[in-house]
This record gives C-alpha cells, structure tokens and sequence, in this order.
C-alpha cells in the first residue's frame, strides 16, 4: 500500500473511525477524484483540439459560448445530455446499451495506476506496466461490441477494423514495452520514472537510448487510439462515424469522450515510459522539499503529456488517412522487426552499462 | 470525312453535311461507322418526340482524332436496338431516354427509371405527357436493397 | 455448415463523402467491391422539361443551377445557342470578359475539388485552405455580379454590366500563385498522399473514350481532348496543353493543379487586354418575345468536369421545342460501375472523389 492510504488511514483513525471502513471507502475516493478530474480535463481537450484545429486552418474555432469558447464543449455536453437516446430497432438491445458503459471502465481503472507525483498513485502494483496494457487494450472491445450490436454495416465495418488495427498494433507496443522494462529494471510505473533520474537535468531519460521505441511507441498509441491517420474505424468520408454511427445523445457523448480520456490517458503513459513521467526537465524541483512538490510533479506529467497530444492535433490537421492495407502492412513488415530490434538495442545498452 | 464507302453499303442513308438520316438498322450503320472510320467516342444520345409523334433519336458521335462532329438520326415508335455494346457510355443516355420518353432498348438488360419513381406512370419529356401534380404527394420508390 | 454471402452495401444518398446525393448500391465480399450501381435522380429539377415551357431569358437564370460551382459554364452555353441561331457576333470585349470569368470559375471549382478530394482521403485540412483560395474568387464574383454562385451575369449577345475591379482578379492570380507552391509542400510531397492515389484508380483512354468521358478526366489519361482549341471564344487566347499519361489518381490530381496554373494564364491575357480596353459596347438582343428561327443548335463548351453541351431544337416560337444538356459529370458516374469493381473500400471512395462528380450537375 501507498502513501496515499496511509495518510487516509491515519486521517480516519484520529477522528476513531474504524480502519475496516477506511479500507473499503478508500478505493472510491480515487474513483471519484479521477472521474471528476477526468471530465474537467477531457472538456478541456475537446476544446483544445477544436480550437488548435481552427487555428491549424485558419479558423477562429469555437468562440460564442464562455470566454475565448470556453465554455463550448460544456454547452456541446449538455446538449447531447438533453438529447433523446435512439435504439436503432434491429439492434441488441442489452449489447447496444452496455457498450458505452463498459468504454468508460477500463480508462478509469487506467487512470488510477498512473504515478501522478511520487507517492501519488491510487493503485502500485509491481507490475502495473501489464496492467495499464491490458486496460488500454480493452475499449476496443466495447468498441467492437457497439460495432456489432448497432446492426449498421458502416458500425460493423468500423468495428472489424478496429479489431485488426489494434491486432496489429498491440504486439509492437508489447516489444517496445519490454524494451523499457529492461531499461529501468522494473516493471512498476514508478520505478520507470524513477530509473529514469540522472544528475544532469533531463539525460537520463529513456528517450536517448529508446528514440527508435519512442517513434514506435508513439506511432502505435496513434493507430489504438483510431487517431488520423490511423482513423479508418471511424473513417467519416468511408464508413459515415464508424462503430458510433447509431450512437446519439449522451451514449454518443460518452464514446466520443473516452476517445479524449483514453487519448490523455496514453500521452501520460509514453512520458512515463520515454519523458521521464513527473521527473522535472530540470534535474531539481522548484519547490524542493515542500508539499507543493506533488503539485509540481503532476505539473510536469500532464504538461509533457499536453505537449505529445498537442503532436497528435498537429498530425491531425496535417495527414491524410492510410489505406487499410498499408495500416496493416505497415505494423507487421516494419514496425514490428523495428520494435524487436529496439529490444536487442536495449537489451545491448543495459548489459554494456552493466558491465562498464 | 470520305463518305463512300458508307453510300455503298447503307444505300437508303442520306447524308446531309455532317448529319446522317438512316431509316432502320441503327446497330449495324453505327457499328460500321465505328471501325471504318475514326469517330471514337458518343458524347451523348439526343431524343426528341416530334410534331408527328415519333421518337427521333440523335446520336451525337465525335472523333478525338479528326476533331469532328457526326450526327445519326433515326425514328422510332417505342423500341429500337441498344448500342450498349459499342460505346458504354450508351448505358447511362438509354436509361435516361427509357426513364423520359419511354423507349425500349433491346439488348440493355438494366433498364430502369432513373429520375422518376420505379411505379411511375408516363414519360415526362413526351408531348403527349399530362401533368399531374396529385401522384407528387405519394412516392413509393421500391428499392431493391 | 457456414455459408458466406456478400454483403449489400447502400452508399448514400445521404453519406458524407458522395458530393450531394449519389447513391451507390455496392455489393462487398469483405471490403472488396463485387459491383456498384450508381442510382442517381435524388436531385433532379427538370431542367429540361422547364425549358420546354419557358421563354429563354426566363429560363437563362435557372441554368446556372445545373452545376453550381461553374454556373457561368451554363448561362454561356444558353447565351451562345441564342447567338449561333440569331447570328450575333460578339465584341471582343465581351468576348475577353467571358473567357476572364469562365477561367476563373473553372480555377475556383478545381479549388473546391482539391478540398473535397483530399476530405475523401482523410485530410481536413487541405479543404479549408483551397476554401479560402476559392473565396477570394468568390468575392470578385459578387462584387462584380451580386451573386456569388449563380451568377445571372451573361446575357443574350453580351453581359449584364461592364466589366470592375479589376485590381481584384490581379491580387487575385498573385495570391492563388504563392498558395499553390503550398498545395505542392503539403500534398504532393505527403507519402501517406501518395500511397493513395498512385495506381489507383487507373482509367485506361479507350476506356475512358468508350465511356464518353471528357474534360479533365480524360487528358489525364494521356489524350490530346480540349475543345477550348476549337472554341471560336478563345481564339486569340494562348492556352496551354495538359497531358498527363500516369492515368491515376494522381494524374487527375496533378491535372487539375496545372490547369489551374494554364487558367491563370488565360485570365492574365484576358486582364491584360481588359485593363486597356475602353468601356463596353456591346448591341444586346432584345429577349422580349424573342423567338429562334427553325432548326437544331448545338453548342457546347469545355466545362471543369468534362465537355458541356447544349441542344436546342426551334419551330419558331418563343420557348424551345426541346432542349437537351450534355453534362460531364452524368457519364462519370456511369464509370463508377466499371472502375470501382475490385478496389477496396476506402480505395472506392478515394477514385470516386476523383472524378470530380457533382450532383447537380448529374441530375439535372
């Protein structure tokens, strides 16, 4: 157990509340935290990358509701929420219905093995590297579910290709994965960030030894994450919006949403591996030993992972969609021997820095 | 263009500047024109209904080498022969004639209404076509998919 | 025991990426086309029955409609048909003027095509840059006609008013110059681009001939085919020849970029001789009771999307008899049922968005 439980422990039994109720409470604190900090930051991002998308062409992007548009993805949610919810008549009901609930688990199961600051985690595991793949993997199913569920050929067509596409993809992910569990020596999210300290500001990160895994890396989150141009399983000139073509209102809203959070969730979870997590750039914090250091940890996770989604807008704006055989194509004859070849390299520099 | 090899196997054909009248056998004449000659593409199949009350069709034939128009008129009641197998682009002016005159074409086996509904009654572009506006308020367009 | 059938796929009318309302009936063995049946008629106006009942300069503002990104294209095939059959010679201004516009309405659909086709492809936001190339155009035509689409401008024997601003169309050829060295950086050297379109979609010539496919389409497959260089309109004008002989995708798209590089040239010469000319006179016909004499007109003009063309039977009267259009699009979307057979999906979509397809004009 962590930190965290431990100052809420501790918290509870000074006001003589039983430890038996701090152990079961304590696992929906960071449920709610996460599912709170989770909206705020997604409405965030959707703005972020209506407007930066506006800018990229030469548009003002959303500017009406709040300040700047501030408030333009709040408004856009509270409209899908007044919004009526359609079943399509020939669809699975239960299995239409249960897709957009079960997108939403995984990315908050995802959310909480994340080491957002040094001894702020909500769950460490030793090897929560697995599991932050598994969890990653997994909205594709419910993907796939919504997909088939929708009886629409377009949602069927998104939803197979989302299946080969993370097919594809998922075994370069686990190559370059390994290769970074080498590198650090350990297979906790925390113990990659901290593997990753060196004396001289930010050399010891893992991206100058992995730069090959950091580009393979970075290329397959896009293809999971059915970003441009990997979108085909939403291909809207193809496939009209893919898996959530018969999506409306807030089901609609909450798979339009995941696609944000998961997309936050990944940029945290390559700095992790590759930027050196909340580690400051620096080599020191600003605010050395006091409390603040926390803040200023989770500062630096969410602006390295603001900087990888920043390159994924830019991306967005700027390629066009790969066809669905050179997506496949393009895993297995070259990302994959690359990803391979990324381990033996790592395997290389670890037994060379071993044994000097 | 040299017209007498023409004049010698269609004898009933006039020949009129760049305009051919023929009065039957529209598949032969333009098959024959088609490898005798360098009129490589149909840009398009013209139909009138005429004062005394018969299709004429115009096919508009255009030779990318020579830079030429060729006009084939011909008349008919309601069927004529397709030319589907010469130009393709046939397929797309016949259906559109079948859809708006109402003339068969024997030999194109996709003919369908086009513009108007599949249980459409009459052609609109004939002269003897009344206009109805009470069919407009029911449309029932029987898809096949 | 499993048995496999294939899959009936019902693309459009309301689909994102058919350019207005087309309809594709497509059968797919996975993603693979088995046959595609283009249905069209979503859109259709009877252009050519209104003809029938209307007088022609009542009928002159309804045929910018037929295809409303090159609507001078059709006012100036209506306008020509009425001065073959009443023998009206044209000033050269007029003449100068007609050609300026006709090019610049050819330079901005290809714009609006660019954007499109690259939509098809997946990119965003190439579609707002050649939106923003094409508004420049669009700007000049309203201020010059009122209208930024459906121009009403040409008229029987002339236009409507004398030909203004000027400067505009010079800022305009300045600027369109620069941003398509931008086109070229962004899209023609993007691998993902080229991967797309290279050997896609190859249309061979005869096979393009025998479809009746003309325009742009064409020349891209390496024939020699522009009625512009016959066009009594544009005599007096230096036009350059586009051939590509790649056949592809690519090649349209390559097509389209340097024609509207050649149409830049043509305004220029057009402006050049506008800028010293004196002001416009020009003898209009008067349409009121207007009546053409007896006979068949044809006429037709080198359209964005292949060659338009007018027929026109008179007995004399003042509506005519029958009037039949010939537009370029309508035998495009009769290819789609050969070139699409065998390609997959999004390849489909991609040499669709190719062609250069636009409803309206198909439907009529």
């Amino acid at each position: 157990m962590n930190y965290l439980y431990f100052l809420y422990i501790e918290f509870l039994q000074r006001h003589n509340i039983p430890k038996l109720f701090g152990d079961i409470t304590y696992y929906f604190i960071p449920f709610c935290i996460i599912a709170i900090a989770l909206l705020v930051v997604v409405l965030g991002l959707v703005l972020a990358e209506r407007k930066l998308l506006g800018f990229f062409t030469q548009r003002k992007g959303p500017n009406r509701v709040g300040w700047w548009g501030l408030l333009q993805t709040l408004a856009d949610a509270f409209k899908l929420l007044c919004k009526e919810n359609i079943t399509p008549d020939k669809a699975d009901r239960f299995l239409f219905n249960l897709a957009p609930v079960l997108v939403f688990v995984p990315i908050i199961a995802a959310l909480g093995i994340i080491p957002y600051s040094a001894e702020f985690t909500f769950v460490n595991t030793s090897t929560n590297v697995i599991l932050y793949l598994i969890l990653a993997a997994f909205p594709v199913l419910s993907v796939f579910l919504a997909g088939w569920a929708s009886n629409n050929k377009y949602s069927l067509f998104g939803a197979a290709r989302s299946i080969a596409q993370v097919l594809s993809y998922e075994l370069p992910i686990t190559f370059v994965i390994l290769a970074v569990v080498v590198l650090a020596s350990s297979m906790n999210l925390t113990g990659i960030t901290l593997a990753q300290t060196s004396k001289w500001w930010f050399s010891g990160w893992f991206i100058f030894p992995g730069i090959l895994g950091f580009v393979i890396l970075f290329i397959c989150i896009l293809a999971e994450l059915n970003r441009c141009p990997f979108d085909l399983p939403e291909a809207e000139s193809e496939l009209v919006c893919g898996y959530n073509t018969e999506y409306s209102g807030m089901r609609f809203a909450i798979f339009y949403l995941s696609e944000y959070a998961m997309l936050f969730a990944n940029a945290m979870f390559i700095s992790i591996l590759f930027l050196g997590g909340y580690l400051s750039p620096f080599g020191k914090y600003l605010f050395g030993s006091s409390f603040l250091i926390y803040f200023e940890q989770a500062f630096w996770l969410f602006l390295k992972a603001s900087i990888l989604v920043f390159i994924i807008i830019w991306i967005r704006a700027t390629l066009p969609r790969l066809a669905s055989f050179d997506l496949l194509k393009f895993s297995w004859v070259y990302l994959l021997p690359l990803s391979i070849l990324n381990l033996f390299v790592a395997v290389i520099i670890k037994f060379a820095g071993a044994g000097g | 263009m040299d017209w007498n090899k023409f004049s010698k196997v269609f004898a009933n054909c006039e020949i009129n500047g760049n305009k051919i009248l023929i009065k039957s056998g529209l598949h032969d004449v333009i098959r024959f024109i088609v490898d005798n000659y360098s009129y490589d593409v149909l840009k398009e199949i013209i139909a009138v209904h005429n004062q005394d009350d018969k299709i004429e069709l115009i096919y508009h034939l255009y030779s990318s080498v020579d830079e030429e128009d060729l006009l084939i008129s011909i008349f008919t009641d309601n069927e004529i022969e397709s030319i589907i197998d010469i130009f393709k682009s046939a397929e797309a002016d016949e259906k559109e004639i079948f859809d708006l005159f109402g003339i068969k074409f024997s030999g194109h086996d996709n003919l369908k209404r086009l513009y108007m509904p599949e249980n459409w009654e009459g052609h609109p572009l004939r002269k003897d076509y009344v206009q109805d506006d009470t069919r407009l308020s029911r449309n029932d367009n029987n898809d096949n998919a | 025991m499993t048995t496999t059938t294939t899959l009936k796929l019902n693309l459009g009318p309301q689909h994102p990426s058919t350019h207005g309302v087309l309809r594709l009936l497509l059968e797919l063995d996975g993603e693979k086309i088995l046959s595609c049946e283009p249905d069209i008629g979503y859109l259709h106006r009877g252009m050519e029955k209104m003809a029938e009942k209307m007088s022609y300069i009542r009928y002159l503002p309804t045929v910018d409609r037929i295809d409303y990104l090159a609507g001078f294209f059709y006012s100036e095939l209506l306008c020509r048909i009425v001065e073959k059959a009443l023998e009206v010679e044209l000033p050269q201004k007029v003449r100068a003027i007609r050609v300026m516009l006709l090019e610049l309405n050819r330079i901005s659909s290809h714009l609006l095509w660019i954007g499109a086709f690259l939509m098809d492809l997946g990119a965003t936001s190439p579609f707002f840059y050649a939106f923003r190339e094409r508004e420049m155009i669009l700007r000049y035509f309203e201020k010059l006609t009122g209208q930024r689409m459906m121009y009403n401008y040409f008229v029987f024997g002339g236009v409507r008013r004398d030909i203004d601003y000027l400067e505009d169309v010079d800022e305009i050829l300045s600027i369109l110059l620069s941003k398509l060295k931008d086109y070229e950086n962004l899209i023609e050297k993007n691998p993902i681009f080229i991967r797309r379109v290279v050997n896609k979609g190859v249309l061979e010539k005869e096979t393009a001939l025998n479809y009746s496919i003309t325009g742009v389409n064409l020349r891209s497959s390496g024939a020699d085919f522009d009625t512009r260089f016959q066009d009594s309109l544009y005599s007096g004008f230096d036009i350059g020849k586009v051939i590509l002989k790649e056949k592809d995708s690519m090649a349209r798209y390559r097509a389209r970029i340097l024609e509207i590089k050649e149409s830049m040239k043509i305004v220029r010469q057009a402006l050049d001789y506008l800028k010293k000319s004196p002001a416009l006179e020009q003898k209009l016909i008067n349409p009121v009771n207007m009546k053409l004499p007896e006979g068949d007109y044809f006429a037709d003009i080198e359209a964005p999307r292949g060659i338009a063309s007018c027929f026109v039977r008179s007995y004399g009267e003042k509506e005519p008899y029958r009037l039949k259009w010939r537009t370029g699009s309508y035998y495009s979307v009769n290819l789609l049922r050969k070139l699409l057979v065998g390609e997959y999906l999004n390849d489909a979509i991609a040499i669709a968005g190719s062609l250069d397809i636009i409803l309206p004009e198909v439907d009529k």
